[in-house]
C-alpha cells in the first residue's frame, strides 16, 4: 500500500518517540535520532519496519526522534502514524492490530 | 454483580496518550489503575492514546491492579473504535464517563458483546462501570448501578456534577452529600463499588485527608485519585484499626472451626455469626494484609 | 504537577507584556513589526501562572522559542514539551516541515529533536525538520554535466524578467557547459511565483544549457531570515547574506557541482552591495564569484523595479526598453491585472 500523506506520531517527550512517515519510492529509509544507544537503532528500526508490513507498506521515508520509547510505545506509535498516513485513523484496521 | 470482591480503595487516573506515566502505572501500587482517553486526551490524540494504552495493555505486567479504561463518551466518534480497540486488548473493566440512563449501559453492553464476539473474547469478561456527572445520573444512579450484570462499580464525578448542579466545589463538600449518598446507595443495593470523586488541589493534604476521611465513614469503597501521592494518603485512612483487626481474626477463626467440625453454623462468643459479619471480617484482612499490618500466617504485626 | 500549555494572545497587552517580559529575560529582546507580523500561533508553558516556556509559528517557522528550567523535573523536559506542542500544531495544519532560526547555542538542543543544521555562523543558524527537506529538494534537481562540466549557477527573482537577467544568464551561459538559474520561490512580490518562473523560462529558452528551476525553501530572499535573537540590528544583514552564501556553498552547490556563481553588480542597492561582498568573502576559493555589471537601457540602469514603477505609472516606453519581448508581451496581456495589484496594494519597492 502507498503512503498517501506524511503523517506524525508521538511527541518528543521522556520514554516517546516521533515518528514522521512519508512517501518514499526506495523501501523503507530511515532517518533516525536517538537519545539511547546507537545499539538499540537496529530494533527500533525493525519493530516500525514490522508495522509498516502489517499494513502493506513496503516504501516510505522514516524520520524517528526517539526518546527512550519502550518497544510497547514505538509500536503505538508507529501504528498511529501509519494509520493517519493511509487514512485510517477513523477505520482502524483491526486485523493487524 | 461481581463474583469476588476486591479492593478498591485506589482508582489511580492515568493520562493514556503519556508513555512515561502509561509505562510506570503499576509500580505506586493503586488497586486500580484508570487510564484515559477522554479528558486527559486533546480532540487530535485520541487515536494515538488508544493504541498507546492498547499495547500497553498486550505487554506490560501491572500485577495485581485491576485495569480500567475511560473511554470517550457515546456521542463521540471515538466511543466505539476505544470499545473495541480495549476488548481486544482485554481490559477487565470499561468505564463509561456521563452516565444518565439505563439505556446508556445498555448500549455500551450490547458493544461490548458484539467486540467481545469479533475479536474471540469470553463473552461477560470484561466488566462495566458507570461515571455519574449530572443531576439525570444521580436520578437514575438506581436503575443505572443494576443495568447490567457487567457493573462492577459505579463513580461519582463532581467537576461536572457541581457544574450542572450550578455550584462548584467547596471544601466542606456539602455540595456534594445527596450526590455521594444516592451513589452510594445505589452501588450497595446492586452489590456493586462505590467511587468517590477526584479531589485536585494536590497541595492541600489536610484537605484530602479531610475528604477521604468523609468517604470512607459514608462507606465508599475508594477514590479516583489524579497523582499516585494520594495513594498511601487514602491507604491509610481505609486501615484497619488494631482491634479491628484481632475481632476479624477471632470471626476468620471461628469459620475455621466450624469448617473443621463440619457444623453449618459459624459461632463466637456463644451467638451466631451471620454474613454481614462474615463478609466484613474478610474484607478488613484484605485491608490489614493490603497495609502490610498482618504477616503470611496472620498476625498482627506491632508498628 | 506537570506544566500546562495555553495560547498567548498578543492582541491582549498584559500577556503580551508578560511574554515580552519572559523573552527579554532569556535573552530574546527584538519585537519589531517585521519579526512579529507573520505570527499566526504563540504557545505559552505554564507551571501554575508562571511562564516557563514560550514558542511561536510563523508559516513554516518556528520562532521565539526559550524556556526556563527553573523549576521543571528534569532538563529539557520543557523544551521538549513546546517543541511537541509546535510541531503537533503544524501537523494539524498539514505542515510537517519547519525552520528554525536560533543562536548557535542552541543547535544542539535542536539536533537531539531532529532538526539538521542547513547552515552555521557565529551569529546565528538555519535549521530544519521534517519533509520534504533539502535532500528532497536536491533529489528533485535535474542533473547535468558531470564533475568534469563547468556548472555555474544563478539566483533571481525576476519580478519581473528583464534584459539585465537575460544578459547575466547569457554570459554564465557562454562561459560554462552549463547553468542553473534558480527562481526564489516565495510569493510575495507583484509578479507571482509563477508568473516569475514562466517569464524566466521563456526568456532563456533558445539557451540549451540552461535549465531554470524553483528556489524552493532554500534559495530565498535571505532578507526574510528572521532575526529575532539578534540584538544588534547592524550585524542583522551580515547574519543573513552569511547564512544564505554557507547554504549555497556548503549544500546546494557540492550537490550539482556548482563551481561558479554570478551575480549582478549592485549601483543601486546598499544591501545587495553587502551580499556580493560576503558571496565573495563565503566563497573563498571553493565557488568561483562573478560580478557582472549591470545592463543600462538608454535612460538608466536596468532593473526590475524600474519596470515595476514603469507599470504602476503606465509607462510602456520604459519597460518596453528594459524587458525582453516575453517579458513585454506578458505585461500588455496583463497590464490591466498588474495594476489592480499595485492599486490593491502590492509593493513594488522591495525586490
Amino acid at each position: 500500500m502507498e503512503i498517501k500523506k506524511t503523517a506524525m506520531a508521538g511527541t518528543l517527550e521522556s520514554s516517546d518517540v516521533q515518528i514522521m512517515l512519508s512517501q518514499g519510492s526506495d523501501g523503507i529509509t530511515f532517518d533516525l535520532v536517538s537519545d539511547v544507544a546507537k545499539q538499540f537503532d537496529d530494533a527500533i528500526k525493525a519493530t516500525i519496519t514490522a508495522v509498516l508490513a502489517l499494513y502493506g507498506v513496503d516504501n516510505a521515508e522514516v524520520k524517528v526522534v526517539d526518546k527512550g520509547a519502550l518497544d510497547m510505545v514505538i509500536k503505538a506509535r508507529a501504528m498511529t502514524a501509519v494509520q493517519r498516513a493511509l487514512d485510517l485513523a477513523d477505520e482502524p484496521n483491526w486485523e493487524v492490530m | 454483580m461481581a463474583t469476588e470482591e476486591r479492593l478498591r480503595r485506589t482508582m489511580m487516573f492515568v493520562p493514556g496518550n503519556n508513555p512515561a506515566m502509561v509505562k510506570d502505572a503499576g509500580i505506586f501500587g493503586a488497586d486500580s489503575i484508570m487510564f484515559d482517553l477522554e479528558d486527559a486526551v486533546s480532540l487530535d490524540e485520541k487515536d494515538a492514546a488508544r493504541y498507546l494504552v492498547y499495547q500497553a495493555l498486550k505487554t506490560v505486567d501491572y500485577g495485581d491492579a485491576e485495569l480500567v479504561v475511560r473511554i470517550n463518551g457515546l456521542d463521540t466518534p471515538f466511543y466505539q473504535n476505544d470499545i473495541k480497540a480495549m476488548v481486544k486488548a482485554g481490559i477487565d473493566v470499561i468505564r463509561l464517563p456521563k452516565v444518565e440512563s439505563v439505556e446508556m449501559i445498555q448500549t455500551l453492553e450490547k458493544l461490548v458483546i458484539e467486540a467481545e464476539k469479533q475479536f474471540g473474547r469470553e463473552i461477560g469478561s470484561t466488566q462495566l462501570m458507570a461515571a455519574i456527572e449530572s443531576a439525570r445520573g444521580v436520578v437514575n444512579a438506581n436503575a443505572i448501578a443494576m443495568a447490567s450484570t457487567r457493573m462492577i462499580g459505579i463513580a461519582l464525578s463532581a467537576e461536572d456534577y457541581t457544574t450542572d448542579m450550578k455550584t462548584h466545589r467547596y471544601p466542606d463538600g456539602q455540595e456534594l452529600s445527596y450526590a455521594r449518598n444516592v451513589i452510594l446507595h445505589a452501588a450497595r443495593a446492586a452489590g456493586i463499588a462505590a467511587f468517590d470523586t477526584v479531589f485536585t488541589d494536590l497541595n492541600d493534604e489536610a484537605g484530602f485527608y479531610r475528604e477521604t476521611e468523609l468517604i470512607h465513614q459514608l462507606g465508599f469503597d475508594g477514590k479516583s485519585l489524579i497523582n499516585p501521592r494520594q495513594i498511601d494518603m487514602v491507604n491509610k485512612v481505609y486501615e484497619p484499626s488494631q482491634q479491628e483487626i484481632l475481632n476479624a481474626q477471632n470471626v476468620i477463626a471461628a469459620i475455621e472451626e466450624a469448617r473443621q467440625k463440619g457444623s453449618g453454623v459459624i459461632a463466637m462468643n456463644g451467638q451466631m455469626v451471620d454474613r454481614p459479619v462474615v463478609l466484613r471480617a474478610e474484607r478488613v484482612m484484605r485491608l490489614a494484609k493490603a497495609n502490610h499490618l498482618v504477616d503470611m500466617e496472620g498476625n498482627y504485626i506491632e508498628k | 504537577m506537570a506544566d500546562i500549555i495555553r495560547d498567548i494572545n498578543l492582541n491582549n497587552p498584559t500577556q503580551r507584556q508578560y511574554w515580552q517580559t519572559f523573552l527579554s529575560e532569556l535573552d530574546i529582546d527584538n519585537f519589531n513589526v517585521k519579526e512579529l507580523i507573520g505570527i499566526e500561533k504563540i504557545v505559552g508553558l505554564f507551571d501554575g501562572e508562571r511562564l516557563v516556556g514560550t514558542g511561536a509559528i510563523a508559516g513554516k517557522v518556528l520562532k521565539y522559542i526559550a524556556v526556563c528550567d527553573r523549576g521543571a523535573t528534569s532538563k529539557g523536559a520543557r523544551f521538549n514539551q513546546v517543541m511537541t506542542t509546535l510541531e503537533n500544531y503544524m501537523a494539524t495544519l498539514g505542515r510537517f516541515h519547519h525552520f528554525v532560526f536560533t543562536k548557535p547555542r542552541y543547535i544542539a538542543s535542536f539536533k537531539h529533536i531532529g532538526f539538521g543544521v542547513l547552515a552555521e555562523s557565529s551569529l546565528g543558524a538555519i535549521l530544519e525538520k521534517g519533509l520534504p527537506d533539502v535532500h528532497s529538494f536536491i533529489r528533485q534537481l535535474p542533473q547535468m554535466g558531470n564533475q568534469t562540466s563547468r556548472i555555474a549557477a544563478v539566483v533571481v527573482n525576476a519580478n519581473p524578467f528583464t534584459r539585465g537577467h537575460r544578459y547575466l544568464i547569457e554570459k554564465a551561459a557562454t562561459e560554462n557547459d552549463f547553468v542553473y538559474v534558480f527562481v526564489v520561490a516565495q510569493d510575495v512580490s507583484l509578479f507571482t511565483t509563477a508568473e516569475r518562473q514562466m517569464l524566466v523560462s521563456k526568456g532563456v529558452a533558445d539557451l540549451k544549457n540552461v535549465v531554470v528551476v524553483s528556489g524552493g525553501d532554500y534559495m530565498v530572499s535571505y532578507l526574510t531570515f528572521p532575526s529575532y535573537f539578534i540584538h544588534d540590528e547592524t550585524t542583522v544583514i551580515d547574519y543573513q547574506t552569511t547564512l544564505d552564501a554557507r547554504l549555497f556553498k556548503n549544500i546546494i552547490a557540492p550537490a550539482r557541482h556548482i563551481t561558479r556563481r554570478y551575480v549582478g553588480s549592485e549601483p543601486l542597492s546598499e544591501t545587495t552591495a553587502h551580499y556580493n561582498q560576503t558571496l565573495a568573502r563565503e566563497f573563498d576559493d571553493s565557488i568561483e564569484l562573478t560580478i557582472v555589471p549591470r545592463l543600462n537601457s538608454q535612460r538608466q540602469v536596468v532593473s526590475a523595479r524600474a519596470v515595476r514603477e514603469a507599470i504602476a505609472t503606465d509607462n510602456r516606453q520604459v519597460w518596453t526598453e528594459m524587458v525582453p519581448e516575453t517579458t513585454a508581451l506578458f505585461i500588455s496581456e496583463n497590464i490591466t491585472a498588474l495594476q489592480t495589484r499595485i492599486r490593491k496594494g502590492q509593493k513594488i519597492d522591495g525586490n
